[in-house]
Order: C-alpha cells, then sequence, then structure tokens
C-alpha cells in the first residue's frame, strides 16, 4: 500500500516536472492593423493615444506587438498603400492579425477614405482569408465607439452599419470577433456622459502645450481612455479562449 | 571667440522625489508618476532626467547615494525639481525622516544646487486623496508641506505649492469622480492588479497628466527662464 502511494506520489512528481520543461512558448506577433483609434502616436501629440500603445504591454515574452494601424485609414486605403501587402508578406504560422477599421470607411463626407459597405465586407473578407492562407489567425474587432449621448444621457451606437458588417463577416466565415463596439459602449455609459469626456481628447485652451488652443475631440482616446479600450480587448480575448489568452502578463 | 560659447546647451531637469513622481516599471502600468507625462511637454532644448524612485524619503534618496551623482551631474542653468514628503512623514516607515532632518535635506539639496549654479525647484507633496465624511477634502500632508513652503521663504526657492493645488482639483473631481485620477481598477480589469487596486495616493495616467500639467502652468507662473523652453505649437483651429 505505502508502495503504491509512494508510485502514485513519484508520478506526480515527474508530471510536475516534465510539465516545468515543457518547451517554451513558441513566438508569435501580434499584427495590429486598423485606423487612428489604435495607431502608435509620436510622444509630440501626448496625451493622443491609439489604444494599441498600452495594449502591447500587457503580454509576455512570448509575444511581438506590430502596430501597423495609421491614421485615417479605411480598409480600403490601408490596401490601396500597400499596407496589407506588407503584413501579408510578414505573416508566420500562429501569428495573429488584429483587425478595426470603420471610423474612416463609414464616412461618406470624406471620399478619399470613404468605403463602401459592399467593398467594406470585400475587404474584411480578404483580410480573414489572406491571413489564413499564411496559417496566422485573424481576429474581427468592431470599430471602437465614439462619444455621443442622447437628450436622456444614453450613450449612442455610432457605427450602426459597419459594426454589423463586421459581426456578420465573423459569423459567417467562423472568426473570432470581439465586439469592440458594444463593449466600448457600456464602458461609456459606466463612466457616463460627462465623466466618459475623461477617456477622450479633451483639452481646455492652455492646458497642455501639445493643444494651445485645446481639443474637444469624442473620437480619439487619451492616455487614460486608451487603456480602458486596451483592457476590454484583453477582455475580448480571455472570453474567446483564444490560446493567446495564456500569454497575456499573469502575476 | 563666439564660438567658445557652448551653442545650443541643453538644459537637464532633474526630477528628485518619490513614487508619486517616478517612473514605473511596465509591469505597474497604469499606475503613473506625474514625472512621466512631465517629459512630453518641453522642446529639445531640454531633456528631462526622471530619478524619483519609489518609497524614497529625502532621507534614504540621499543615504541611498541617489543625490550625489544628480549634484555630480549639474550644469550651470540645469534645474532641480525636488518633491518628497509622503515617505518622509510616516513615522512607521523605514524611511521615516524627522521634520529637522526632513528640513535639513531639503536646504542640502538647494544649497548644493545652488553651489553648482543650478536652479533648485521646491515641490509640496502632491495631495492623497482623502474626503471626510461630509465630503470635504482633508489635507494629508499638513506638517511636512509646511516645511517645504518655510525652506522656500527662508531660501528664497521657487516654490510649487502642489500639494494645495493638487487638492484643488481633487476637489473639483469631487470624493466619486477623483478616483479617476487615481489608480482605482476593478478586480480582473487589468492584468497587473488581478485582484483590483484602490489607490489614494497613487496616480492613473489621467491624474498623474493632471499633476503634471499644474506643475508645468506653475513654473510658467513663477516667471522661471525654463518656462521658455515649453514646447511651442502653432495655435491652430480644431479641423
Amino acid at each position: 500500500m505505502i508502495k503504491e502511494n509512494f508510485k502514485k506520489a513519484l508520478f506526480v512528481c515527474l508530471l510536475g516536472l516534465v510539465s516545468f520543461t515543457l518547451p517554451i512558448k513558441k513566438h508569435v506577433t501580434i499584427w495590429m492593423v486598423g485606423d487612428s483609434t489604435m495607431c502608435q502616436y509620436d510622444s509630440s501629440r501626448f496625451p493622443l493615444t491609439g489604444w494599441g500603445m498600452p495594449f502591447a504591454q500587457y503580454f509576455d515574452s512570448s509575444v511581438t506587438i506590430k502596430n501597423e494601424a495609421k491614421g485615417g485609414r479605411s480598409t480600403r486605403t490601408f490596401i490601396a498603400e500597400n499596407r496589407w501587402q506588407k503584413v501579408v508578406e510578414n505573416l508566420n504560422e500562429g501569428d495573429y492579425v488584429f483587425i478595426q477599421f470603420g471610423h474612416n470607411d463609414e464616412a461618406k463626407n470624406y471620399p478619399d477614405r470613404y468605403t463602401t459597405p459592399e467593398d467594406y465586407r470585400n475587404n474584411l473578407i480578404k483580410f480573414v482569408t489572406e491571413s489564413r492562407d499564411k496559417k496566422a489567425i485573424p481576429v474581427l474587432i468592431t470599430p471602437v465607439s465614439r462619444r455621443k449621448f442622447d437628450a436622456n444621457g444614453n450613450a449612442t451606437e455610432t457605427h450602426e452599419v459597419y459594426s454589423k458588417i463586421v459581426r456578420e463577416v465573423a459569423v459567417q466565415m467562423n472568426v473570432p470577433l470581439i465586439d469592440l463596439d458594444a463593449m466600448s459602449l457600456k464602458l461609456l455609459q459606466q463612466f457616463g456622459e460627462k465623466n466618459s469626456a475623461l477617456l477622450f481628447m479633451q483639452l481646455e485652451p492652455g492646458e497642455n502645450p501639445n493643444y494651445p488652443s485645446g481639443v474637444h475631440d469624442n473620437t480619439h482616446f487619451n492616455a487614460y481612455g486608451a487603456r480602458h479600450i486596451a483592457e476590454l480587448v484583453l477582455k475580448g480575448i480571455n472570453n474567446l479562449h483564444l490560446e493567446l489568452a495564456d500569454r497575456i502578463f499573469k502575476k | 571667440m563666439s564660438f567658445a560659447i557652448a551653442p545650443n546647451k541643453k538644459i537637464t531637469v532633474y526630477l528628485i522625489g518619490d513614487s508619486t513622481m517616478a517612473d514605473k516599471e511596465v509591469n505597474a502600468y497604469p499606475e503613473t508618476g506625474w514625472g512621466m507625462p512631465f517629459h512630453y511637454f518641453f522642446d529639445s532644448t531640454v531633456v528631462v532626467d526622471n530619478r524619483a524612485k519609489n518609497g524614497r524619503s529625502t532621507r534614504t534618496f540621499i543615504e541611498e547615494g541617489r543625490w550625489k551623482p544628480v549634484v555630480e551631474n549639474l550644469n550651470e542653468g540645469d534645474y532641480v525639481l525636488i518633491q518628497f514628503g509622503h515617505n518622509d512623514e510616516v513615522p512607521t516607515k523605514r524611511s521615516y525622516t524627522t521634520p529637522e532632518q526632513f528640513t535639513a535635506n531639503l536646504v542640502k539639496f538647494v544649497s548644493e544646487a545652488r553651489n553648482k549654479k543650478a536652479v533648485p525647484v521646491l515641490i509640496t507633496p502632491v495631495a492623497r486623496r482623502k474626503f471626510d465624511s461630509s465630503g470635504k477634502i482633508e489635507e494629508t500632508h499638513a506638517v511636512y508641506t509646511r516645511l517645504v513652503k518655510d525652506v522656500a521663504t527662508k531660501y528664497k526657492v521657487p516654490l510649487i505649492d502642489l500639494d494645495a493645488k493638487s487638492q484643488e482639483l481633487v476637489k473639483q473631481f469631487g470624493p466619486e469622480s477623483s478616483k479617476y485620477l487615481y489608480n482605482y481598477l476593478s478586480p480582473g480589469e487589468n492584468p497587473h492588479y488581478p485582484t483590483g487596486r484602490k489607490d489614494d495616493t497613487h496616480f492613473s495616467e489621467l491624474g498623474a497628466r493632471k499633476m503634471a500639467e499644474i506643475v508645468l502652468h506653475e513654473i510658467k507662473n513663477l516667471n522661471l527662464e525654463l518656462a521658455n523652453h515649453i514646447r511651442a505649437v502653432p495655435l491652430k483651429e480644431k479641423k
């Protein structure tokens, strides 16, 4: 009996050893493709912050973040400028592609950015298909919400048509989806109409030397807002049970 | 001989102080010291060198040899922004510094900076978030803030009363909303703080930036020469 227990204990110990000596995680890169709400900014524009910036601070050393997002880009212009091509060429098996567009695609008043709903859908499908061709893992993200409240103080949907298209492509092609539009809308509601301004680029004239005349922007985030959005995306990764979730920093 | 004058010499602004001012390790984010955003406000003639360190009082900062290299590197026209108090004033902390010693250490910083023809600036310790039951903000550094002010008056040192100014800001935000300025995180919200955080001393990105903005405004109000090196961006209308 004792011998049996000893054997069991030894077995458990060995198991423990094996788990300690498992090969280190294969290195992966997260490629971020998107617009100004996601991209990297120079410190001269501080406190303007894309959510991809704080996002990069929450992974272990097996992850590299390549933030290829660019201000003002729609799916159409991102492709036309060969930005997508550059990403595809560098994709490795097991890499992730985080895709968040919409703000500029849907902007009819900016003809140089605007993308029709049909083209938007096709471009998302292109991103997904070409990522998968390289054995990378595409993740679709609905466009993060703008700050807009109705007269009753309710946070209002600002990307209705284009977010719906992202959700449809995700279902149709069985792509992991982070519904950042819905999640961020909820966050804005939690902060409320007044305090949600604290998340965005809202500065009084003379408050900050980088914006001497002040700024009242309900689309772009400050460092505080960008981090809250990054936290939502991390939550999305956890909820999806992506393998990537195991690479999020653990204390 | 005009070329004998060092052209375009950079001004170094040394920050010495505690955790409320310090640069943070990535795995402490989003806790942010106000010295971090303070980096982004000057033109290319200024280098901000943040030597502030978590947990340090004037005494331990000196004892650990952190002040000496600052003095050694000081050049004429450099600045030393001095903000201590949080760790000096707590008798139960290893870093405790008596009021007398705190005063003496501040005087040491000021005179040694001046011996190198650098410009010391004294800053009262930034406020903690503390409201009484009626929702009135409470002073949390009464004694040590007083000491900083006394040294500033006695030695004619430029003073930034960050304690008072930050209390005004925290008061404006009010008991609930002022949590946004500090490192408040709910459980599961942030991987670096899995069980959450309710910190009434250390700042979020928002609080740190607001505090840095206050310091910057006071540099202007004091008419320090440094104010001429604040980044100048042409005024432009929002597109």
